[in-house]
């Protein structure tokens, strides 16, 4: 963490970097400079920038995420896999911003950075109070839903060995391996994390592990679809975002995701916005998969170990005093709550 | 003053007072949650006492009955031995017991492992409910 550039040095080398990779640009300035995102992954800046090209004014928005090295995923997360992901996409129907540049040494801001355009449209928070009455609007009028469960569709559709993606690893088809993956991915950032002994999240990893589904048919999947992880314009999105958590795999893994109701607070619609049968219909037309509501409470399972492990991650990052967010240290008390809910999922 | 009370009102400084005069996000956010942290430490340390003494008692009742549900029929030495240790174990033995009740769960047969479980299982749910009158 000591080694990074201070966020107020961030503009210029920034606007130095920029500059540089453009060929003719010159006397580049950046405005309207906001950070978005502290503490509990990567930060992120927004900003326009101006400069002068073969004696014309040019201007482009961006978006810039830096690796504090001390992000929740810890190293499951990689700033060079979003920037390489983001270009594979570049090639695809579904909407997302376009990656520019990846450094992956310390050079310019003393850690990993990726710049990417600044995607038009805004990304209501779905757990604050104004966020759930933009969902409720946009599901009222209708065209939002359609399209979040549309964008979804689009992204299990997409040809991923077509668009380069196959370098995220892939799960033998007819066998259990990608859920085994992803358990496997989690224990380790459990074990990352450094928390003393859960018996109850040990019961629920064995469980998953002697019921892990078979995979017959594998998408790219996104791994946190929901309201919030995308940028919205004209009511319908404009770009998916939030490329961490993306694998190949069963894309019942997306839809269990959005059937969650972690992802809804007293609400019927799905991710606060999408009513049930709309997406089921709409879905199922779409990409000619039928949800499997068995593998979909699977999953959802399988989600409250991932929330387990990653409120360990973030409490252990403040303990270890990795981090000096607080919001971290509270995470410690939300890991109780995530067990309760897997046990009564699993009948006790 | 009781270290319970003390934090509870530390707690309540954060919120009423310190975070309300913060007028940067950022740092208004981190009193506001050093207010909630601070809640939660104090309702667990007046809760810790009751709290340790039903683990004991209940970690005792789970032992003695599993020793009884073992005593039926013959199980795998790796089953009886996590028994065994369970009692100066702690939540560490408790864990190491369900990962053997699951790797064995063919040898001990369906039903028996589903008892086996389902009596550690009543443990975990008491237990979970416990942190959860700090948690919720």
């Amino acid at each position: 963490m000591s080694d990074l550039v201070p966020a107020a040095e961030v503009p210029a080398r920034i606007a130095a970097y920029i500059q540089a990779r453009i060929p003719g640009a010159d006397d580049m300035t950046l405005t309207d400079l906001q950070q978005i995102a502290v503490g509990w992954s990567h930060e992120t800046w927004l900003f326009d920038a101006e400069w002068m090209e073969g004696g014309k004014k040019r201007s482009a928005g961006f978006c810039l995420r830096r690796d504090p090295g001390n992000a929740l995923l810890r190293d499951l997360s990689d700033l060079g896999e979003q920037f390489r992901v983001l270009k594979c996409l570049e090639g695809t129907d579904l909407l997302t911003p376009r990656a520019w540049w990846y450094e992956a040494g310390p050079e310019v801001l003393g850690a990993p950075f990726l710049v990417m355009e600044k995607v038009g449209g805004e990304c209501p928070n779905p757990w604050g109070r104004e966020g759930r009455r933009f969902y409720a609007e946009a599901a009222d009028r209708g065209i939002l839903p359609a399209s979040f469960t549309d964008a979804l569709s689009t992204l299990h559709n997409i040809d991923w060995q077509a668009a380069g993606l196959d370098f995220l690893g892939v799960p033998e088809a007819g066998t259990n391996q990608f859920a085994m993956n992803e358990i496997a991915k989690w224990k380790k950032l459990i074990a990352l994390s450094g928390h003393g002994p859960e018996p109850v999240l040990t019961d629920l990893i064995c469980w998953l592990e002697a019921n892990a589904p078979v995979t017959e048919r594998l998408t790219l999947v996104h791994g946190a679809y929901r309201t919030g992880n995308m940028l919205i314009a004209d009511d319908r999105i404009s770009a998916v975002l939030d490329w961490e958590l993306q694998v190949i795999g069963d894309p019942m893994y997306d839809v269990a995701y959005v059937l969650s109701d972690l992802n809804r607070e007293n609400s019927d619609l799905l991710s606060n916005l999408v009513p049930r049968d709309m997406f089921y219909r709409r879905y199922e037309d779409a990409t000619g998969i039928r949800i499997d509501e068995d593998a979909c409470r699977y999953y959802q399972l399988l989600y409250a170990m991932r929330s387990a492990a990653f409120w360990m991650s973030a409490s252990g990052l403040y303990r270890d005093g990795a981090s000096n967010d607080i919001r971290l240290a509270r995470t410690e008390w939300s890991i109780p709550v995530v067990l309760q809910r897997a046990a009564r999922d699993l009948g006790y | 003053m009781e270290p319970a009370d003390l934090l509870a009102r530390m707690s309540k400084m954060f919120r009423a007072d310190i975070g309300p005069a913060i007028a940067d996000e950022y740092p208004r956010t981190q009193a506001y949650l050093s207010s909630v942290v601070l809640q939660k430490l104090s309702l667990q340390l007046r809760n810790a006492e009751a709290h340790a003494a039903a683990e004991t008692s209940e970690r005792a009742a789970l032992v003695s009955d599993l020793e009884h549900l073992l005593a039926v029929a013959p199980v795998p030495a790796s089953v009886s031995d996590a028994v065994a240790s369970l009692a100066a174990s702690g939540d560490a033995g408790l864990c190491a017991l369900i990962e053997v009740l699951y790797a064995a769960r063919e040898e001990l047969d369906q039903a028996r492992f589903e008892t086996l479980l389902g009596r550690v299982r009543a443990d975990l749910r008491r237990s979970i409910d416990r942190r959860m009158e700090v948690a919720a």
